[in-house]
């Protein structure tokens, strides 16, 4: 089942002299439980990319459906509501919100949507226990280490069950020890959840574990590779 | 949720919050304070210019108040008491007699106004009997068969009636109140001397103290000379009714003291049957009725009632008489306005920039927020409710300590001595009382909540505008 289409997609910056294409004709599809990365050189496009998948920026050209939403055709407003309900994300400095504990922080989208208390706490709970934090659920961002906020990260995304998680550099500041903890922990999720991961990434240990890798170069696909995930 | 991520965002940088809500605090704290002070500094005016000088309502013949001339004198009173005492509001009246003249004495003269009065009447309608100085005698309490004069101690200083003399009893009292013996040995030279003012007095000891002394004990060393030489008279000349000069010398039965010197140099009290036998004006006779009222509030719903009775008598209230009284009065509305713009404005731009400068520094975690689906209407909210929370701690605190302040020195008062004879000179007191309603309170913390709001507004707007993409890249 296709999770995300993105038709012939491009998005142009227009700076004060030049014009940059930063995606350029792109067009990709994923599918449910795909565990997929996005490669390339810095100034690739794969940060664009995910922005546009996730609906925080705009295309220029072309078309991206996901969950069976065009995106261009909805208004701000209902943009932010679209990625409430449908993605998750995680960003690669972790940007949990510091004056919540971890048990707050993965219940804060849940609570946005307005889940009742039990099923929320529950969620909450069976996530934190996934993610190997269920020790730490009173713990504030500053009481854990990089690769332990990641993992709340992961889980806050994961909460509200969306239709795939975007997660753009999630490795970028971990150590190696950590890196390979979070991503057991998102193989994990993968295999059991059937949720669908999209990875942009330099990290070589990211690309190994992955079963999808798709390279850009000036904001084009040049190669999209199927492999084993041999991690 | 939003409301609990507000809370807790305003105590993250707490050095920052504890800043503004101290310059919070202590801005609402000086407003109000300032405020009370004044308040009680006007009401005191107030209530001393109505219970020891005016009253509320006062009917003079008509050409009295220009003319002074002795003979305008009401030419019906019977009926204007009678019309006074029957109208709604009023609760007590008396009459005056009062004569322009001259007080002298061996050392010198001035020009005063006699005011001859009901004496028993007049302690139901004034407090002019209870401003008596201690050990100056009474309000004229004792049968003499001499003529007797209430006067004011700026009077009494000006005929030097009052003297100074350090006597051996006044350094022994020094002692008692806390002079250090050092300060009292330096006196010594002056015990027994008469000084015949107040200047020759405190030029004499300042000369023998060092300046610090002289800061400290001074004002003490001043009340321990003060001496009333009791059963002074001095000599009252006027006009009688056929314009003949006459007077009379008046034992004086007590000096009274109140904070307007202009009042207590000129108003001297007699009773009106020693006037009357001096002048000639004829029992029941008046210059002046005054009509006291059960409230301040009713001076301008009753005088036009008043007005409109007494068509041929000059008819005015005490705000009439003291204009500037009663424009201060009128206008203290305005002036606590004033004041609660001052201090809003200072809150409005602490809360602002303190508010500005949280959103620029959260542009990133402001960026993940909206990206991760929290919409404008919850942004705004937080923003909202963050500069809500800093401006009611900040107010709430100004106003415990303002209250707290307001209590105590409105029991203890503040002495503002130094400045009295400045302050006195228009009638105002030294001491102060600060005393400010409970409207006032509320009125400014619902007016501290609305700043709050309005100044969150711009840089909550700020955060609105923040593009999600631009402010995770911020990173």
């Amino acid at each position: 089942m296709k999770v995300v289409e993105i038709n012939d997609v491009s998005k142009t910056y227009h700076d004060t002299e030049v014009e940059v294409k930063a995606v350029n004709g792109v067009t990709l599809s994923f599918e449910k439980g795909d565990f997929a990365v996005v490669v390339g050189p810095s100034g690739s496009g794969k940060t664009t990319l995910l922005n546009l998948i996730g609906g925080l920026d705009q295309p220029t050209g072309g078309e991206i459906i996901v969950a069976g939403h065009r995106l261009s055709e909805l208004r701000p407003s209902e943009l932010i509501d679209f990625r409430m309900e449908h993605v998750g994300f995680v960003f690669q400095s972790y940007n949990l919100i510091p004056v919540l504990t971890a048990e707050e922080n993965v219940g804060f989208i849940m609570n946005l949507q307005k889940w009742p208390k039990e099923k929320r706490k529950a969620r909450t709970d069976e996530l934190l226990l996934s993610v190997g934090l269920s020790d730490r659920h009173k713990s504030r961002p500053s009481q854990l280490s990089g690769g332990q906020q990641q993992r709340v990260a992961v889980a806050r995304a994961l909460a509200p069950r969306p239709e795939f998680i975007l997660a753009d550099e999630p490795t970028a500041n971990l150590d190696s020890k950590s890196a390979e903890t979070l991503l057991d922990i998102m193989e994990k999720l993968n295999r059991e959840e059937q949720m669908t991961f999209i990875f942009s990434t330099h990290d070589i240990r990211v690309m190994k574990r992955a079963r999808r890798v798709i390279t850009l170069e000036d904001g084009r696909v040049v190669s999209d590779e199927r492999t084993n995930g041999a991690g | 949720m939003i409301t609990s991520i507000a809370w807790k965002n305003v105590w993250r940088n707490k050095t920052r919050s504890f800043t503004v809500i101290a310059a919070v605090t202590i801005g609402v704290f000086a407003g109000v304070f300032s405020m009370a002070a004044i308040n009680s500094s006007i009401v005191q005016r107030i209530n001393a210019a109505v219970n020891e000088e005016l009253s509320h309502i006062q009917v003079n013949n008509k050409d009295f108040r220009s003319s002074g001339d002795i003979r305008d004198i009401i030419s019906d009173p019977s009926a204007v008491i009678s019309t006074l005492e029957k109208t709604a509001g009023v609760t007590a009246v008396t009459g005056r007699i009062i004569v322009r003249g001259i007080a002298s004495t061996s050392a010198g003269s001035t020009g005063v106004e006699i005011t001859g009065i009901d004496t028993e009447k007049e302690k139901q309608m004034f407090t002019i009997d209870r401003k008596l100085i201690p050990g100056t005698g009474s309000y004229f309490g004792s049968d003499t068969k001499f003529n007797t004069a209430f006067i004011g101690e700026k009077l009494a200083r000006e005929l030097n009636i009052i003297r100074y003399i350090l006597t051996s009893e006044a350094l022994s009292g020094l002692e008692t109140a806390g002079v250090p013996l050092t300060v009292i040995e330096k006196l010594r030279s002056l015990e027994g001397q008469r000084f015949t003012t107040e200047k020759k007095f405190s030029a004499a000891y300042s000369e023998l103290l060092s300046a610090k002394e002289l800061k400290k004990y001074g004002l003490k060393i001043k009340e321990a000379g003060w001496s009333y030489r009791e059963g002074s008279r001095i000599i009252l000349t006027f006009l009688d009714m056929n314009n003949n000069q006459t007077g009379a010398a008046f034992r004086i039965c007590g000096i009274y003291r109140t904070n307007n010197d202009l009042f207590e140099s000129l108003t001297v009290f007699v009773p009106a049957s020693e006037l009357r036998q001096l002048t000639g004006i004829g029992e029941g006779q008046f210059h002046r009725i005054i009509a006291r009222l059960e409230e301040d509030d009713l001076t301008n719903d009753v005088t036009p009632v008043i007005r409109e009775a007494l068509p041929g008598y000059e008819v005015m209230n005490w705000k009439e008489i003291q204009p500037d009284l009663a424009m201060i009065a009128d206008y203290i509305n305005q002036i606590y306005a004033v004041f609660m713009v001052l201090i809003l404005a200072a809150l409005a731009f602490g809360i602002v920039n303190t508010m500005l400068m949280a959103v620029l520094e959260r542009t990133r975690e402001l960026g993940m927020l909206a990206a991760i689906g929290m919409n404008r209407r919850r942004v705004f909210m937080m923003i909202m409710l963050e500069s809500i929370f800093l401006s009611i701690v900040g107010g709430v605190a100004g106003m415990a300590v303002s209250g707290i302040v307001i209590a105590i020195t409105g029991h203890t008062g503040i002495n503002l001595v130094k400045y009295s004879e400045g302050m006195e000179a228009f009638g105002y007191s030294a001491h102060l009382y600060p005393s400010i309603g409970a409207e006032f309170f509320v009125t400014l913390t619902i007016l501290i909540v609305v700043t709050g709001i309005v100044s969150a507004i711009y840089p909550a707007r700020k955060a609105l505008k923040l593009n999600p993409v631009e402010a995770l890249r911020g990173e």
